[in-house]
């Protein structure tokens, strides 16, 4: 049983979390739910020795526990299983499941034997098998969170703590997950789970805390609980539904036209269509080639080849600046990665790439930029901060639309967006649905590649399917229902890995 | 500090994020400190009848700190670039080196006594063409061959050294017999001006000067320093927004390599020659002032001023060694020998990194907080 009372947690001048108390008793999964920045991963991170609580106390099995670090909370049989996993990429398996404490052979060398039979306990004791000698690097996401798992339940762990670990799992990898969480729940193991996905936690918690604004909005039994008190509680109030305006129009003319497109790096044979005032999602698992297809709309990929045309005119491949020029415009799939310089402010990562326009003669007038920057934010809706404030500092949700807000003002013609809305807010998440709407609405088109299969449903004119790095599938709006997109998404074989 | 409309709940959160202002601010502060702690330790000497602090006066400043880190800190501004892009630049000693050289062996073919007119165009073009050519071949293998600019510079570091010492059988230049115009040297870099009945070299500081205001406008206030910036910042964001990373690098290496060159002009004008170990090692005191002056290793940080604000406190490291023989702490006496100063500065180096480890560790710690209001 882990529990936690009257807990607070300061940072800076922002109150994380202000008096949460709430109770896991042994044996249970429990949810942690709230909006980003809802305070639920802090929690996490106190339990867990990461952070520690300004005020309060944690209590495991009835004793007052004080974790100084992630180490001394695993002592005591806590630990974490983290969305980016910290491990050393070029070793193996073993090695990484054994880091803190190599076998040796003589005192000196290393028993390798031992080393691997260890790390197949390891791996059997949570029910999976892999290669125990290939290099973490060459694991995926699910893979080797296996690997963190096993390497947690073979300290003894008694409570898991996860942190959104389907963030980056496809769905049948996502389902093993959950069925592994079943099997250790059954076993005794406490389990914390961290997530805004509503259906996932329905299907796994017992019982829902929701936070909101760093304090304990509510608690739902599992039974008791579905997705619209869950938002009722996370946002404080109903939630309506969101209905495209854009589909009130009819599209026009194809902006982009894909035919034969083709790249080694993860899909074949593309022909797609783009028509003014539409958004075309497309849906597809996890690897089958929809991010290698945006990256190379955009020019990022130089061995694809095959015919881009926008407006009727050729685009040349392979060029970031002929697809821009032509009017396209990417929202990239990992805006902390792909999307943004973290370190540099929100008014200059508003403009990146479009300084040119702030030239007055020789030198960049800052104050135009700011100027501009503060207009077009507020065109998104982007709240709080500073201009020049490191834009790292804003939430998920006004991080992309920072990004978004970036396209709108080079007036992209055809804007593909992909996941736009991962790790982000409710509330923020209806945004950016709103702005791609708007954007539909105002001629232009576009493009939406998500994960997330009722986003893509709900927003899209046409819904294309991806497997296997082929476009299998193209249904009207009214045809796109969920079962029939889910069944071209996995029939035949599991996707590959690209 | 404009704000966005809606915004004032967290405006309060920003109040402790490390700015390069206050770096800077506190760069001048360390180099006051230095200075006030030189001019109390050091002696009073009388020279040509006249008594002054033998650290505080103007013969003492300008000849052994200004003028001294002069080349340094112009060759710093091209480091400082390099770093903020992300990337790091060890060829600079020899690009200087050559750049000296090269300019030696064009003007000695001048009269001695050439107009200033002739002597003063063809040095600069020389020194900063051949600057900018190394600093562009750099820069194309970097971008070109996208192999690490540490291995590229590692190699081209030895190759322009190597170029020097097979078209300079002499060793030095000018060659026995010749020198260069006058109107080069004793007319522009080493003229001699007299401030106060004090005679001193100003010229490389001037053009120091010079120099940094130009990195600074073009670091801070042009489109093209902007781009630096953001490629240091993070690349791949760089790319995806558009912006042709390859020609920003290569352009980065040039104005390096420019930067080098520019320093080895001061230099050959200042020592009326060069030789072919001339900047052997440089490389090594440019990279430790760009970082003591606040530059970040991991790219997207670092400013013009620093770059000449860290070269000046490894000079007054330098130069409080060089003058102060023995320190009286009241109850010890403590003998620092010239020696010393490697290790000192050695330990600054380290010092500035670890507070600039330390500053970004609260970065981080503060991106932590997320914007923790409810939809509006």
């Amino acid at each position: 049983m882990i529990r936690v009372e009257g807990v607070v947690k300061h940072f800076g001048g922002i109150t994380a979390l202000r008096d949460v108390s709430l109770e896991i008793p042994t044996g249970e999964c429990h949810a942690l739910m709230g909006e980003n920045g809802a305070g639920k991963s802090t929690l996490a991170k106190i339990m867990a020795g990461i952070h520690r609580a300004d005020a309060g106390s944690v209590w495991l099995d009835g004793q007052s526990v004080d974790f100084r670090s992630p180490a001394d909370a695993l002592k005591h049989g806590v630990a974490m299983v983290h969305q980016e996993l910290a491990s050393c990429p070029d070793l193996s398996i073993a090695e990484n499941l054994s880091l803190g404490g190599i076998p040796r052979r003589f005192g000196i060398f290393v028993d390798r034997e031992a080393l691997n039979r260890r790390a197949r306990e390891q791996l059997a004791a949570i029910g999976t098998s892999l290669d125990v000698t290939q290099s973490m690097s060459s694991l995926s996401t699910a893979q080797e969170q296996l690997v963190q798992i096993a390497a947690a339940v073979a300290t003894g762990a008694r409570v898991l703590l996860f942190d959104e670990p389907t963030s980056s799992l496809s769905d049948t990898e996502a389902e093993s997950l959950f069925e592994l969480i079943e099997r250790l729940r059954d076993q005794g193991v406490t389990m914390v789970y961290v997530s805004h996905r509503i259906p996932e936690v329905l299907r796994l918690c017992d019982r829902v805390h929701v936070l909101r604004d760093g304090a304990l909005a509510g608690s739902l039994d599992g039974e008791a609980a579905d997705e619209l008190s869950l938002v009722r509680l996370m946002i404080g109030r109903d939630l309506e539904p969101f209905v495209p305006r854009h589909l009130e129009g009819v599209p026009g003319e194809p902006l982009l036209e894909v035919r034969g497109f083709s790249s080694p790096n993860g899909f074949h044979e593309i022909d797609l269509d783009v028509r003014a005032g539409e958004i075309v999602g497309i849906a597809g698992l996890v690897g089958a080639g929809r991010s290698a297809l945006t990256r190379a709309l955009f020019g990022l990929d130089s061995a694809a080849c095959g015919r881009v045309r926008m407006n009727g005119r050729e685009v040349r491949l392979g060029s970031v600046r002929s697809a821009m020029d032509a009017g396209l415009g990417l929202v990239p799939e990992d805006r902390k990665r792909q999307g943004l310089v973290l370190g540099m402010g929100v008014a200059p990562n508003q403009s990146l790439g479009a300084a040119e326009r702030f030239r007055r003669g020789l030198l960049m007038s800052r104050e135009a930029e700011s100027r501009h920057a503060a207009q077009a934010l507020a065109r998104v809706a982007v709240k709080g901060h500073s201009l020049h404030a490191p834009v790292a500092e804003l939430s998920g949700g006004n991080q992309q639309k920072v990004v978004l807000s970036r396209w709108l003002d080079r007036e992209a013609r055809v804007l593909i967006v992909d996941e736009p809305t991962r790790g982000v807010d409710v509330g923020a998440k209806l945004a950016i649905h709103g702005l791609l709407d708007d954007l539909a609405c105002s001629g232009a088109g576009v493009l939406l590649i998500s994960s997330e299969l009722p986003e893509v449903l709900g927003l899209s004119t046409r819904v294309g399917v991806m497997r296997d790095g082929r476009l299998v599938a193209m249904f009207d709006r009214s045809e796109a229902s969920p079962d029939r997109v889910l069944a071209a998404m996995a029939s035949g074989e599991r996707s590959s890995s690209s | 500090m404009p704000l966005l409309p809606g915004s004032s709940r967290l405006a309060h959160s920003r109040a402790g994020t490390v700015r390069p202002k206050f770096m800077e601010a506190g760069l001048l502060l360390v180099i006051l400190v230095i200075g006030v702690v030189l001019t109390l330790a050091s002696d009073p000497v009388t020279v040509a009848g006249r008594t002054a602090n033998n650290f505080l006066r103007l013969d003492n400043l300008i000849p052994n700190v200004a003028t001294t880190m002069s080349w340094m800190a112009i060759m710093a501004l091209g480091a400082t670039l390099v770093i903020i892009s992300g990337g790091i630049d060890i060829s600079v000693g020899s690009i200087f080196g050559l750049s000296a050289l090269g300019t030696a062996a064009v003007l000695q073919q001048l009269p001695s006594d050439a107009s200033a007119w002739q002597s003063i165009p063809i040095a600069a073009v020389v020194a900063m063409g051949i600057g900018l050519l190394c600093g562009a071949i750099n820069g194309a293998l970097i971008v070109g061959l996208r192999v690490h600019p540490f291995i590229v510079t590692l190699g081209t570091m030895s190759i322009f050294r190597g170029i020097g010492l097979v078209s300079v059988k002499t060793k030095t230049l000018p060659s026995l017999g010749k020198e260069l115009p006058a109107s080069f040297t004793d007319g522009f870099v080493s003229q001699r001006w007299d401030v106060a009945n004090t005679f001193v070299q100003p010229v490389p500081m001037l053009i120091m000067l010079v120099a940094v205001i130009a990195a600074w406008v073009y670091l801070g206030h042009t489109v093209s320093g902007r781009q630096i910036y953001a490629v240091g910042g993070n690349e791949e964001a760089a790319r995806f927004a558009g912006l042709r990373t390859g020609r920003i690098k290569l352009r980065i290496y040039a104005l390096a390599g420019l930067a080098a060159g520019l320093a080895g002009m001061v230099s050959v004008g200042f020592y009326q020659s060069a030789n072919t170990a001339t900047g052997q090692g440089y490389e090594l005191t440019v990279i430790a002032a760009a970082v003591v002056g606040g530059a970040s290793l991991m790219g997207g940080r670092g400013t013009a001023l620093g770059a000449m604000l860290g070269a000046l406190i490894i000079k007054l490291i330098e130069n409080g060694i060089d003058i102060l023989r023995t320190v009286d702490l009241g109850l010890f006496t403590v003998t620092v020998s010239k020696e010393y100063s490697k290790i000192i500065i050695g330990l600054a180096i380290v010092a500035a990194v670890a507070v600039d480890r330390f500053s970004g560790h609260l970065r981080v710690r503060r991106t932590v907080v997320e914007d923790s209001r409810p939809p509006a």
